[in-house]
């Protein structure tokens, strides 16, 4: 279930979150529900890029999960961010309702740490 | 228009934007209030062959729940502030998350994301339009229910309320979205809110499994319109099948495409073949994974003898089908013969399965996948072909008659080859119906290009119509040109409702040509 989100909670305190899903359940039948904040960089990445990036599909490059040496890192992670916001060619661009704020800079460091990286030693 | 000219909804004053933006942040909190260029610079990325800035938003609202749509919605109509509402924002060749026009307040629905239910009893579910395919897929997966989604092809990042509202299309047998939508939750643009169906009796059990409900039935009223705001929206899923054999026909020549209709349309309309087939094109079976370049350099439409070498190199055909069998292994079996004797009659069908349709070049294993409802989007490997992040999809609809397709596929190579374009297209067969989707693909980054793509779109729409084919979904930069093709008594209908259920015109002005 920790997919599923419901976005009241960013902006509530945990216990908020839980009220509010309370009350969801007594004015409709409610299978899922809570369970919002933000999501691990791997989390974003599986289920947003990773669709494009991966070196399977090929349909974006793959280049951007090789990591970056230090002294790049900062920089490099400023043009993530750029990119993902702002698209680029047919790179859609995501909004924060999509990745939030904090969770594309995590991603983006992630990134430029090289983990998810794939490695070709193993295959 | 620069960055840092502030833009305001046309006819709205500044003192009056500003105080309907302090009422915005009231119900919302501050921070579900985008005005910053910056913030809003993902919603006015745009692939089709328009001027960006003819789409720049003048703020964007978050709300999280009904009662903040609601209490949106009265603002608006208070201060005259015109809204455009996107749900994950990911129609990408049809106008991504960008407003109609300039000046709109985008109202994004995207945190709305709860899955309200599922019932693997009687396979439905209930959700709020912020949810994506791929979050309903994992809930699914984390549940171990037995239940298929129909995604289409921008399958995780997009969501089925969005996709289904513009009434678009997956590859399952619940491939017609919309014909499998059950009872609705709208917010009027009075701000007062109708359930539709079975959804308006108080406890309803049944509003998810019957669509009609009483009276005149309006959940299409509320389908590529702008008469409401679709706040939860039901749907049927399907259940997992005992078995699956997904397969591939190709044929090699450009006129097998009459054949191909001609035996397809009795197995679908008797369901010998349930899903969504489609008749893939060479560039596009090809477009997916490799890039024009490497076949040919020049700025016309591909040449007849470069298509040749993609369809030997790679191993498709000029028309490549791909559909699926669905059911017991039994019935499967059943079906098979049928299908292979069918297509095998002419004695020009290659027919294949499993590891041979494996080996063969093309799509077969994402087109696997998506006849399954599994989540892949490599078929945007397409916005490679040529480059340059243009793209619009042109989508006539045709009947499924072998004499229409063959008219229908010259017509469009011989109006995109004179701009110099190239056809990269597939048929989608309905139940009777087909939807000949286009891709014109071209380079955004070029503006001589991306005029011509224009004036190609805008010829191709009139041509089409001459001859009686419309389109059954555009992009918001030709949304008035299409409204007019299907004539004016039916425009007046569509004002007419307009005019009645949202009287100051604050929903998506413009919105399939619809406006006061």
């Amino acid at each position: 279930m920790h997919n599923t989100t419901i976005a009241p909670c960013r902006r509530f305190s945990s216990l908020g979150c839980t009220t509010l899903a309370m009350i969801g359940a007594l004015m409709l039948p409610t299978a899922a529900a809570a369970e919002p904040e933000e999501r691990e960089p791997a989390e974003v990445y599986r289920q947003i890029c990773s669709h494009c990036h991966a070196s399977e599909y090929a349909v974006g490059p793959a280049t951007i999960t090789m990591a970056v040496p230090e002294a790049g890192r900062e920089a490099w992670a400023e043009h993530i961010r750029g990119v993902v916001r702002n698209g680029r060619a047919a790179m859609p661009a995501f909004r924060e309702a999509k990745i939030s704020d904090a969770e594309l800079d995590a991603l983006a460091e992630a990134l430029a740490r090289g983990d998810f990286a794939e490695s070709a030693e193993e295959e | 228009m620069s960055t840092n000219e502030r833009i305001l909804p046309k006819g709205v004053s500044e003192t009056d934007f500003d105080a309907a933006l302090d009422r915005f942040r009231e119900t919302l909190g501050a921070e579900q209030v985008l005005i910053d260029s910056d913030r809003l610079a993902p919603y006015s990325k745009i692939m089709m062959a328009g001027d960006r800035d003819d789409y720049i938003p003048s703020a964007a609202v978050l709300p999280t729940s009904t009662e903040e749509v609601q209490a949106i919605v009265r603002v608006c109509n208070e201060y005259r502030i015109p809204i455009w509402t996107i749900s994950t924002g990911k129609n990408l060749g049809y106008g991504s998350a960008a407003p109609g026009e300039t000046g709109q307040v985008i109202l994004d629905l995207h945190r709305m994301n709860r899955i309200l239910d599922v019932d693997p009893d009687v396979c439905t579910a209930l959700l709020e339009p912020g949810v994506t395919y791929q979050q309903l897929y994992d809930y699914i997966k984390e549940n171990d229910l037995k239940l298929w989604l129909d995604p289409p092809a921008p399958s995780a990042i997009a969501g089925p309320v969005g996709n289904t509202l513009d009434r678009g299309v997956g590859y399952t047998p619940y491939g017609e979205h919309f014909m499998f939508q059950c009872g609705m939750e709208v917010v009027l643009a009075n701000g007062e809110v109708v359930r539709t169906g079975m959804g308006g009796i108080e406890n309803s059990s049944s509003w998810q499994v019957f669509k009609w409900g009483y009276g005149p039935y309006i959940d299409g009223l509320f389908t590529q319109s702008n008469y409401g705001i679709v706040t939860k929206m039901g749907l049927w899923l399907m259940p997992e099948p005992p078995a699956y054999r997904p397969f591939l026909i190709q044929y090699q020549n450009p006129e097998d495409i009459e054949e191909i209709v001609e035996v397809l349309r009795p197995l679908r309309i008797a369901q010998i073949i349930p899903n969504a087939v489609v008749i893939v094109h060479t560039l596009w079976d090809a477009g997916t994974h490799v890039t024009r370049k490497e076949y040919y350099d020049g700025s016309d439409s591909i040449p007849r003898e470069a298509i040749e070498r993609i369809k030997a190199d790679e191993g498709i055909g000029e028309w490549n089908v791909y559909a699926a069998l669905y059911g017991t292994p039994e019935q499967i079996e059943v079906n098979w013969k049928i299908v292979e004797q069918a297509f095998g009659a002419s004695g020009k069908a290659k027919i294949m399965y499993g590891e041979e349709a494996e080996k063969r070049g093309g799509g077969f294993s994402y087109r696997s996948a998506l006849m399954k409802g599994d989540m892949n989007l490599q078929e945007f490997g397409l916005y490679n072909w040529r480059g340059g992040g243009g793209s619009m999809w042109f989508a006539p609809v045709s009947q499924a008659k072998g004499s229409e397709t063959k008219d229908q596929t010259e017509l469009a190579q011989r109006i995109l080859g004179k701009y110099g374009f190239d056809y990269v297209a597939e048929y989608i067969v309905g139940w009777r119906d087909m939807h000949h989707v286009i891709d014109l693909l071209y380079n955004r980054e070029d503006p001589e290009e991306t005029q011509r793509a224009h004036d190609c779109f805008a010829e191709l729409i009139d041509e089409f119509a001459k001859r009686g084919y419309g389109l059954y979904r555009t992009n918001t930069e030709f949304m008035e040109q299409v409204a007019g093709t299907f004539g004016e008594p039916l425009r007046e209908v569509h004002r007419t409702l307009k005019r009645a259920l949202d009287p100051n015109g604050i929903l998506s002005p413009g919105k399939s040509g619809i406006r006061l």
